[in-house]
């Protein structure tokens, strides 16, 4: 395989690919690369943190918290708990940073984008994140119906709510047109019926799922033109029935895994593998293993989300952060904070990662983490912030973001290296001849400093 | 006629060789203090107390369902013989006073959100609440009325969803020479130094070249123009006082910047909520005070409309912790010269009639407010940039 077509590969498969891997690789065919990418994946290995100092409160009722604690210490377990929220988010940044199960890996960034949920409580979230995890590679109909059932799920959208005698249609809504479906194809009676199959799903305490059957309509439902005693599984299955969810999901799997501009005809060609069985695996095989993934009008040409920009450097140069609470500051920065999306839409990614501050501030990511630049930008204040806390960072400026770059790893790979060998590693997007004028005009002074200074371009920005 | 107006319509009249000196240092500064229109917009982040900040002093419910919260009538500066505000809105009620204030009740929106993040989302983008827009509606205009990202400015350093367009974003700074710095580093500028124009028919390539050099571009003549004039006010010494104060930079510097955006953070006051509400008050109404003298020395009040809202209001009842939780509609304050409906824009909040969980409902919906301020202020096509064409209102 040509080492620019796995770069490719691995871009998009996942944070892309190192000098050694690539000599390993290079002699292997394609077909037997991609089955090896997804073997390797096979393997599903739930992200865990430690909560153990939560066990006294874990599950219990809010009465029963009520008479084991004061209200003082409640809101400081609370907060505690909350906080646990970004201790998750470090640990699958972390996770994606050495994963086994590439594939699974990047795919359940993907799914976590599709599937959007934020929830505070971190036993529930956590449990959440390994759902979409374990779904990553499988089939797509156990998926939809399992994240149905999720209690993340259900209180992000309202489901706990959604009764027989008033039904909320917040999920069955947004089921249809973020989830599968997409606006403009169903009905509002269509999502009045679909919530009236969802009402009295609930969950337990302990976040298992049940259904109220007091509150379940158990009546009939009309729903994309079939009638019967639906319930939400039903929905779920009438739904897949439509190629249009496949297309939907195809059109998300194109512009994140393919090319941002959308070939209808390719489109087409993946629906129609993916509505055949639903399994996401299937589909992702069928991509990589086709020649068409690995046209030139498909390299180099996606503008890298802020978590592929920064897990990507770090497989060049593997770092340690002294402080979690910086790697928050830059996810913030830069606008994807893993686990706090800012709605149920998910980022939309492409261009709308870039505005002039957010340009500016990735073209200088590489050299804030591995050279230790200083950065005088503040991140904005939580709505849940006193006046005092909002503005707080303004106090120290000029920060640094602390970490270890283990610069060695680099060196064994790169050591021997020459500019254009070096370039054609970091950089898959097309160089302008502009661009490359200005870099063979540039001083080497060694191999480390230039990498940082490719990390540096905007052609580093695309994968 | 106004003398400015005279002086204006002379130079233009006559020859510029027989132009007297005077007239020209007049046209001067009317070159710099550009006459175009400007929107000041301030979002009070966190959901503000509007009950507690225009107090309806003679209304039982509002006393009896805050036992601890409520203000005192006797606490409270009376404006009309329902309404009042706060005792640390002083300046604002000064304002009011002057016919510079006009204040909406009830605004909001149907099915309103409680999630800060959603119905900020939803204020920001214009959309409905089960809608999902990725752009907002200044960051729409900007593209379609500003051609350049320095159209709108967010006094932060990073940008909200408010600035953003498809296309064409806004930008953000709270400090001019540190964005122009970071904009400027030697690596940068050799870079851009090189550019052709080749590569920006490159899709997403050309798109990143287009916005690093609008970066720069922007970044320089911000920080250019607005060092030409600083500002001599003192400003309380807070965050938002210097933003405001940097905002009062770039207006009077005749930055051509339509639309300015700050947010001030601290309002989601779920406990304790007496000592620090009143504090905000005390913050908010001092620096607008300050910016808008600022503004006036300057004769630029006239071109600037200040928009101040909240994502949404809080619930009438107060909650066990002596705060108040995530409420619904609530008041807007709309500051500037020649308003068309001075002090109280409507009637206040009907207490007697809350919706299901005890909150304000909404009569004037947001967008109606945007949609006149885009019409008759910024004189631009609101329907194109909201998507739909709103109701108008007539406080401008």
């Amino acid at each position: 395989m040509k080492q620019k077509h796995l770069q490719h590969l691995y871009w998009r498969a996942s944070f892309g690919i190192g000098a050694k891997e690539i000599t390993h690789l290079k002699s292997e065919p394609k077909s037997k690369i991609v089955s090896k990418l997804l073997l390797q994946s096979n393997t599903y290995e739930p992200l865990q943190l430690d909560l153990s100092e939560f066990l006294e409160v874990k599950f219990k009722s809010n009465k029963e918290l009520k008479e084991q604690f004061t209200a003082l210490e409640l809101q400081e377990l609370k907060r505690k708990q909350q906080r646990k929220v970004k201790a998750l988010n470090y640990a699958w940044i972390e996770r994606l940073r050495q994963p086994t199960a590439l594939l699974r890996e990047k795919m359940t960034l993907f799914w976590s984008n599709v599937f959007v949920c934020r929830d505070n409580d971190i036993f529930f979230i956590q449990r959440y994140n390994n759902i979409l995890r374990q779904h990553a590679l499988g089939d797509f109909r156990n998926f939809v119906k399992a994240i149905a059932r999720e209690p993340s799920m259900s209180k992000y959208l309202n489901n706990r709510q959604n009764v027989k005698r008033k039904p909320n249609e917040n999920f069955a809504r947004e089921l249809m047109e973020l989830f599968t479906l997409g606006l403009g194809n169903y009905t509002e009676q269509d999502v009045k019926e679909a919530a009236r199959a969802f009402t009295g799903w609930s969950f337990k305490r302990n976040g298992d799922f049940y259904v109220k059957e007091k509150q379940h309509d158990f009546k009939e439902k009309t729903f994309l033109g079939k009638t019967g005693n639906f319930d939400g599984d039903d929905i779920i299955d009438i739904i897949l029935e439509q190629k249009q969810c496949a297309r939907f999901i195809c059109d998300k799997i194109y512009t994140y895994f393919i090319n941002p501009k959308i070939d209808k005809k390719r489109l087409e060609e993946i629906t129609a593998v993916f509505y055949k069985d639903y399994n996401i695996g299937n589909l992702m095989e069928y991509i990589f293993k086709s020649n068409w993934f690995y046209n030139e009008e498909n390299i180099g040409v996606k503008i890298k989300s802020p978590l592929e920009l920064l897990v990507g450097i770090q497989k060049v140069v593997p770092v340690t952060f002294h402080k979690e609470q910086q790697l928050i500051y830059l996810q913030k920065m830069m606008g994807q904070t893993l686990l706090y999306p800012t709605n149920v839409a998910g980022w939309k990614g492409g261009k709308s990662w870039i505005d002039a501050n957010t340009l500016m501030f990735r073209m200088k990511l590489a050299s804030l983490i591995l050279n230790n630049a200083v950065i005088n930008l503040e991140e904005k204040g939580a709505f849940e912030d006193s006046f005092e806390k909002y503005y707080q960072k303004t106090k120290n400026s000029n920060k640094f973001i602390k970490t270890t770059k283990n610069w060695e790893v680099f060196d064994v790979e790169n050591k021997e290296r020459n500019a254009s060998q070096l370039t054609n590693l970091l950089v898959l997007s097309k160089l302008d001849k502009d661009t490359e004028a200005f870099l063979e005009s540039l001083q080497i002074k060694s191999n480390r400093n230039f990498c940082v200074q490719l990390m540096s371009i905007p052609e580093y920005q695309l994968c | 006629m106004e003398r400015r107006d005279f002086l204006k319509q002379s130079t233009l009249a006559s020859s510029l060789f027989f132009v007297p000196n005077f007239v020209k240092a007049f046209e001067n500064i009317s070159k710099n203090t550009s006459q175009h229109k400007k929107l000041v917009i301030i979002q009070l982040s966190g959901g503000n107390d509007g009950l507690n900040t225009i107090i309806p002093y003679t209304n039982d419910i509002y006393y009896r369902n805050r036992p601890k919260l409520s203000i005192s009538k006797n606490d409270v500066i009376k404006a009309t013989d329902m309404l009042g505000f706060h005792q640390n809105l002083a300046p604002l009620k000064n304002l009011y006073d002057q016919g510079y204030l006009s204040i909406i009740n009830n605004v909001g929106y149907p099915n309103p959100n409680r999630s800060h993040f959603r119905s900020t989302d939803i204020w920001q983008t214009a959309g409905n609440s089960d809608e999902y827009i990725n752009s907002g509606w200044v960051g729409r205009f900007i593209e379609k009325y500003g051609k350049n990202p320095y159209a709108g400015i967010e006094l932060d350093d990073s940008l909200s969803l408010l600035m953003k367009g498809e296309n064409m974003n806004g930008i953000a700074t709270k400090n001019p020479k540190i964005l122009f710095g970071n904009t400027n580093t030697p690596f940068f500028k050799k870079v851009l130094k090189q550019q052709t124009a080749e590569h920006l028919s490159e899709h997403n390539l050309g798109y990143l070249y287009k916005t690093m050099i609008e970066a720069k571009s922007s970044a320089k003549y911000i920080y250019e123009t607005s060092k030409t004039y600083k500002s001599n006010f003192e400003y309380p010494n807070n965050p938002f006082g210097k933003q405001l104060k940097t905002a009062a930079e770039f207006i009077n510097s005749g930055l051509n910047t339509k639309v300015y955006y700050a947010s001030m953070g601290g309002f989601d006051t779920h406990a304790n909520q007496v000592n620090r509400h009143s504090k905000l008050l005390t913050t908010y109404s001092e620096s607008i005070e300050i910016f808008i003298n600022d503004l006036k020395k300057s004769d630029t009040f006239k071109d600037t409309l200040i928009l101040t809202f909240s994502e949404f209001g809080r619930r009438v009842q107060q909650n066990a912790a002596g705060g108040t939780d995530h409420g619904a509609a609530n008041n807007v304050f709309i500051m500037g010269v020649n308003l068309k409906k001075k002090g109280f824009y409507n009637e206040a909040a009907n207490l007697l009639s809350l919706d299901a969980n005890g909150d304000v409902k909404y009569t004037v919906d947001f967008r109606s407010i945007y949609s006149t301020i885009l019409d008759k202020w910024l004189q631009a096509d609101d329907a194109s940039i909201l998507n739909k064409s709103f109701k108008k209102l007539d406080f401008i």
